[in-house]
This record gives structure tokens, sequence and C-alpha cells, in this order.
């Protein structure tokens, strides 16, 4: 029997199994699952939080050429009893506020150094006191009550739903989120593999992450 | 018989020693000093064994008293305490994480602001490694010769000076050998880290945690900073053995062991 | 002058430790098998060991006192040296070294360490190392049983000596009936827990108060049936044969020889010993200067000189005999 291998994206956790729950599925940052590809894992699809990492391995020969499936915003998120008091992001400026955020090179983590750029808000950066390897790691954080605030997807508050509060991101400042997925040339199944790239794209696909908060390219 | 286990002798031995080798086989001496100069490897290091050196300080001042009281008192629940204190020694480093983030977290029982300082990852490396010096130090304090001790307070010792003037210098190399293995398990902590110290170059960026966040970006600084870390638990390894056992050169027969 | 007053009960697996012992500024062996509680009641004497009961010295009660409030000088039977540290190290942590390692001959030995010392010279150690905290009381746990027989020999004369001159009251524990003998002014039979005879050890030897401590002061003990007549005892032994005591006694009794008591001949004596026992050589082992004849149940300790004139060998047929006034009669 043939068991697709998926490497997804963190923030796909809660959504792709809801599609096709048959595959085997590791979750974690675009980046870390990337570098696995390069290093020669089994994957037979790769479903990243940005274009960048399967834009690389299709541009080093490694996977079909990507196609867009999901876009997703980025948004602040507080435990619900807000402790440092934010009401917007231009609070995170504020002294001794506990921010977490994702590290350099995982999506998440690019998205938000991105968005705090745009918005001039760089000097937050020295409230950072962690950068998490993937943004379910920010969310823990948050919503253990251990960090003030933290920069995930909107997706991502609905699996801690009321232990967070959200704000959103002004317009000004939100980066494109983008998803892509596309097929490792390693895979030993690329038939099965399509059919599944087939399946996300296709209606039912599209409303499965559409229920999950996800945007549509 | 014996071509099988030399066989199966064979096999495990190279199945252990081909990690290690790889590392220094992928990076040459020159690279490794060079990718160590990193500053994310650099600032790693320095906050490994600042944290390192004072969660040993911590393990080694307040266990030493904590197993000489284990190994010489006899009282009831002494066995129950003795497993408490091994209890992180079998413990997944993740329910060590929660474990420390339900006691010093925010929200947790002492709600303290620990998580994500220095202290934090002080905390985690004790945490996880003092029972490897407690329960060597127990073992040390135990395998005194009762009859010194007796013979120090015929002498007119009370507890104090019969702990610090022969207790505490016979079981020396015994505490020793522990504070090496207890180090050398602190250096290597990460679950409990990242889960309740979080990461942070300069402040909570540990080398295991550096590695981690690295080896996806950088592989060869990722490299070099394992490359060190097996250097150093190697180094630790050999003293404790050095400890234990006496000095003898490390690639001669080891004495054999009568225990 | 010192005094120590003992009535210490100490409760051990299987028997119960009870003694009740006046030392004064004398040595006193405390001697029996192993087992019987000897090291015990050094141990309850130091406070090593929770007892019942009183040590008092010179009127104090130290019942209550922990072990180093305790003004004892104990030496260890293997003596408990500290490895870690120096000849003058291991003195000095009782008490000001250098005047006893002077006087104990061990001067040129202070900065070697107890690995390095002989026998005889880690016991001078332990000795001057219990000495320097001055104590009241000295006790020593069979101080002499680490050492080899030649070693032994000049120790024993050594820490006679020493004793002597220290005044102490000293109890000293051995298994050793020589060392007990050689060593102790007064020598105390521990068996089983209890004191069953305490004595000079001439005393312990000519009127010693059953088999066991007959046996234990080296004489030969052989078990049989007595009865009273005129001025001797005949007793008819287990193996029928029948020797005589002056001793009276009727019944089921133990008669004790010892060994230097017995002569022994190839044939029939006819001399005034009155009890012959002719039997097998079962063992010959010499001992200094002495060679001791093992004939059938009784064990002879004659010169090396008659041994070389009998010309003994295991398995010859001798005659053992010895003096009806020689003969011990005691209850088993």
């Amino acid at each position: 029997m043939k068991v697709l291998a998926i490497f997804a994206a963190a923030s796909l956790t809660g959504v792709l199994p809801s599609i096709d729950r048959a595959p085997k599925f590791q979750f974690a940052g675009s980046d870390q699952l990337a570098f696995q590809i390069t290093q020669g894992a089994h994957a037979d699809v790769f479903a990243a939080a940005s274009p960048k990492y399967p834009e690389q391995l299709y541009s080093q020969g490694l996977c079909s050429k990507p196609a867009a499936f999901a876009t997703n915003t980025v948004v602040l998120i507080m435990p619900s009893a807000n402790p440092a008091h934010i009401r917007s992001v231009y609070d995170l400026k504020g002294h001794g506020i506990k921010l977490v955020i994702g590290a350099k090179g995982v999506p998440i983590g690019d998205y938000t150094r991105k968005l705090l750029a745009k918005l001039r808000l760089s000097s937050a950066l020295k409230n950072v006191v962690s950068e998490e390897d993937d943004v379910k790691l920010v969310v823990a954080k948050v919503a253990l009550g251990e960090a003030d605030a933290g920069f995930v997807y909107r997706t991502d508050v609905k699996s801690v739903g009321n232990r967070v509060l959200r704000i959103a991101v002004p317009a000004a400042g939100q980066p494109t989120v983008r998803y892509e997925l596309c097929i490792p040339t390693t895979s030993q199944h690329s038939k099965l593999a399509a059919a599944f790239v087939r399946e996300v794209l296709s209606n039912r696909g599209r409303t499965a992450l559409r229920t999950a908060g996800f945007g549509l390219p | 018989m014996r071509l099988l286990f030399g066989a199966a002798a064979a096999v495990a031995l190279t199945f252990l020693a081909l990690p290690v080798v790889a590392i220094f086989l992928r990076v040459s001496p020159t690279t490794l000093v060079h990718e160590l100069s990193d500053p994310v490897a650099r600032d790693a290091l320095v906050v490994s064994l600042r944290t390192s050196a004072l969660a040993q300080a911590l393990v080694v001042g307040l266990g030493t008293p904590t197993a000489y009281l284990l190994a010489t008192r006899r009282f009831r629940g002494r066995t129950v305490l003795l497993t408490l204190v091994e209890l992180p020694l079998v413990l997944p480093p993740a329910v060590a994480g929660i474990g420390l983030l339900a006691a010093f977290g925010r929200t947790g029982l002492l709600s303290t602001s620990i998580p994500f300082t220095q202290l934090a990852v002080v905390l985690a490396i004790a945490f996880v490694s003092a029972p490897f010096f407690v329960r060597t130090a127990v073992a040390s304090f135990e395998g005194l010769d009762p009859t010194l001790i007796a013979a120090a307070r015929t002498l007119g010792a009370g507890p104090w000076r019969v702990f610090a003037r022969v207790a505490l210098p016979l079981a020396a190399s015994g505490l020793g050998a522990g504070l090496a293995l207890s180090f050398a398990r602190g250096l290597g902590e990460f679950g409990a880290t990242i889960m309740f110290a979080g990461s942070l170059q300069r402040v909570t960026q540990t080398l295991s945690l550096a590695i981690y966040a690295e080896f996806a970006r950088n592989f060869d600084v990722a490299l070099a900073m394992g490359a060190l870390l097996v250097a150093f638990s190697f180094i630790l390894l050999l003293v404790v053995k050095w400890l234990s056992f006496g000095w003898t050169s490390p690639f001669r027969s080891a004495p054999s062991s009568s225990a | 002058m010192a005094e120590l007053r003992l009535d210490v009960a100490v409760s051990l697996r299987t028997f119960e430790l009870r003694v009740a012992l006046d030392v004064h500024a004398e040595t006193v062996a405390v001697v029996g098998p192993s087992g019987a509680g000897k090291s015990t009641l050094l141990r309850a004497i130091a406070g090593l060991v929770p007892a019942r009961g009183r040590v008092e010295v010179d009127g104090r009660d130290w019942s209550a006192l922990a072990t180093e409030r305790r003004s004892v000088g104990f030496v260890f039977q293997d003596y408990a040296l500290f490895p870690h540290l120096s000849v003058r190290g291991n003195v000095a942590f009782g008490g000001p070294p250098e005047d006893l390692l002077e006087r104990l001959g061990i001067a040129q030995l202070a900065d070697a360490h107890p690995r390095d010392l002989s026998g005889g010279e880690r016991q001078r150690v332990a000795l001057a190392r219990a000495l320097a905290r001055k104590p009241e009381v000295l006790l020593l746990d069979e101080p002499l049983a680490a050492l080899d027989a030649h070693t032994r020999d000049m120790t024993r004369v050594e820490l006679r000596a020493t004793l002597r001159e220290l005044g102490l009251p000293t109890i000293v524990v051995t298994h050793d009936f020589v060392d007990a003998a050689a060593l102790a002014d007064r020598v105390g039979v521990l068996v089983d827990g209890a004191l069953v005879q305490v004595g000079r050890a001439d005393e312990l030897i000519s009127a010693p108060v059953s088999a066991f401590v007959a046996r234990f002061a080296g004489g030969n003990v052989l078990h049989g049936h007595a009865h009273r007549a005129d001025t001797l005892t005949s007793v008819e032994l287990d193996d029928r044969n029948v020797i005589v005591s002056t001793d009276d006694a009727q019944g089921e009794v133990a008669a004790v020889v010892y060994p230097w008591d017995v002569t022994l001949a190839r044939a029939m004596p006819s001399d005034s010993a009155q009890n012959h026992v002719q039997a097998e050589v079962t063992s010959v082992v010499p001992v200094a200067n002495r060679v001791r004849v093992t004939v059938g149940a009784v064990t002879a300790e004659i010169t090396a000189e008659s041994a070389q004139r009998l010309q003994i060998r295991e398995g010859d047929l001798l005659v053992a005999s010895w003096k009806a006034t020689a003969t011990r009669l005691v209850a088993l």
C-alpha cells in the first residue's frame, strides 16, 4: 500500500488532514522541511507557508513547478488576560513587553520582520524574548500566558480559541502570505502526489481551506 | 560464538562512531575555527558556558548537602525521595519543560517572570542535570567506609567537621565525576530549555538550541557547533573515567570494574 | 585516679549484650569468639551504637553524650587511618601531634601517607591519633589482629609498655587469649553478650568457671563422667580412658588439662604422672621454639628438643601423661 508523505508548513496542521486523511503528514517550519528535502528526505508533496522555499527547490531542480493554493494574513495575538494591555501593534514599542516571533528564515519570522519594517516598528524587536522555530511554538508561548504578544497567522487562532485575543495588523503593514506546493523530484509516487495536489486545488479543497480561515489565491 | 560477538561488536561500534567521525570529516579544523567565529556560534557558546557554569554551581551547592543527607540518614520516605531525585533522569525533556512552565511560568504555581530569561535556561539545565550529580554523589557518600566516619567522631569531630574534613575530601573524586556527567548532560539540554526559556540569540540560545535553529539555515555553522559539543562531551567523559578509576591512558585497557 | 564504670545493655540480633564492669587505671582485655559482642561493647562505650544503662567516667555519666563529646581514644580493628591525610594530619585530627609522633617513634614518618606504611607503623599511628585528644578512656579493638606473626610479637611488647605508662582505664578487645594475657591486667571472657568470668589470666587458667573459658585459655577439654573416691576423683572419658584428678566432682564434667602440663613418651612411663593416654599422633605443629603435638584428644606443647629426641611423626603411637593435680574438673 502506497502512503504519501506530505511535508507541510506548521500552519497547515489543522486543514490538510481534513482534505485527505490518508497520507502521513510532517508539520514543521517550512525552512526545515525544505532543508530535509535537499538532504534527500522522501517527500511526495511539499506545502510551504511562503513561495520562497518551493521556488528555491524548483530552481535547483528538486521539485516540480510550484502552484499557489492558499493565502493567509498575519495577526497579533495576546493571552486573553492581556497582561501588557496591548490594544494595537503600535503598543509593541512599549517598555518591558514580552514579544515572541518566528526565527529568521522561518516564514512567519520573515513576514513578521517585513511587517514591522513597513510599519516603522522595527524598534519593537528589542522586546523580542524568544525566536521560535515554527509558528505553532509562537502560538503556544502566547496561549500559555508566558509571552505578552506574538505574531502568528490568522488561521492559527482557531485552535486556541478563547485563550488568546487577536488584533488585526494595519493593512499598510500586512505582508502577502502565499502558500505554494510542489512535488519533489525524489517522490516515488508522483502520480498519487499529483492527485493529492489536484484535490487541494479542487473545489472541495478550496472549501476546506476557506472554512479553516485561509484565503484563496 | 567469538566470531558472532565480534561481528556484533564491530557493527555496534561503527554505528556509534560514524556520526561523530562524520561531523569531523565534514568540517576541517580550519573551517571549524572559521565557522565558530560566526556571531551566532560565538554568542551561543558564551550563553552555554555561562548558564552551564551557573547551573552546575547551583547543582553542586545544593546537591552536595542533599546527597549527604540522603546517603547518611535513614528515615521514612527516603526511597521515595531518592526516586524523586532521579525522576528527571528518565523524564522526557518536553515533560521537564511543561513542568517548569507549570511551576515557574507567569501563569504557573509560583507565577514568576523567569521564562525567557537566562535564569530560565539555568533552571532548565539544573533540573535535567542535577540527578546525574546527586545520584553519583549519594553513591560516593554511601561508599565511604563508616569506620572512618566513626573514627573522626571518636576524635572529637562533630557533624560539620566530619563532613568537611572526612566525608567531603574522601568523596571528592566521586563528586567530581558526578559534576562532569551533570555538566555534559546540561550542555546538551534542549527540550526543556526551548519550552521554558525560548530561544533568543545572546540571551537564551545555547549551543544546542543554536544548532537546531541554524541547521536549516547554515549547516556549516551548525556542524561546527556540533563538533565543539562533541569535543566538550568527550573531554568531560574522560574526566569522569579519570576520577572514577584513576588515570590510565584512555587508549589502553581500562581497569575492570568489580561492581 | 581515673575510673570507668560500665553497666550497659545493647540488643543484638540473636542475643542481648549486657556488661557490668569497673575498669580502674588498668588494662582489661575482653576476649571471646567472634560474634560475642566484643566490638559492640567498645562502640557502646564510645557512643557509636545506642545502648541502655550507664557509662560513667570518674562519676560523670556519659550516656547522654554524643560520641564526639566522649573523651575516648579509640583504636579501630583495621586502624581506620584517614587515607587522604598524612601521618601528621591523622594524628593532628585529634590534637597537637608533635610529642606523640616522637613518643611512639613515628616522627620520621610524619609526612608519609597511610598507604605507604607497614602494619606495625599503622598501629602506632592509630594509637598516636587516639591519644592526641588526651582521652580519659582508651579502647582498642583487636589492635594486633592485622599484623603478621613477627611484627605482632614485637608490637605486643611495645603496646604493653605504652599502656602501662599511660595508666588510663583501657579496654582491649581480642579473640586471642595470648594477646589478652600479655596486654592486660585482667581478662574478661565474653560469650553470647555476657561476661562469664573476669580475672587475672593465671586465675582464668587455674580456675576456669566453664569448659568454654578453659578451652579459650588454651586447655584441652575432655568430656567424661566423674566418680569421687577418697582423695581422688576418677573420670571415665567418652573414649573409655579413665583419668584421675585431685579436684572434687561428681557426674558429667569437663576435665581440663593444659598442653604445657602434658609430657609425651614412646612407652608407658613409670614416673609421678598419674594420667596416661595412649593414642595416635594426628598433628605436629611447630610454634616458635616449641612444638604442639596432638595425641588423640589431647594436645601437648613440648620443647623443640624433646620433639627432636622423640622423633615424632604423624601416625606414631605415643603416650601422653599428666599429673592428677594438673587435671581441673569444671562444669560443662
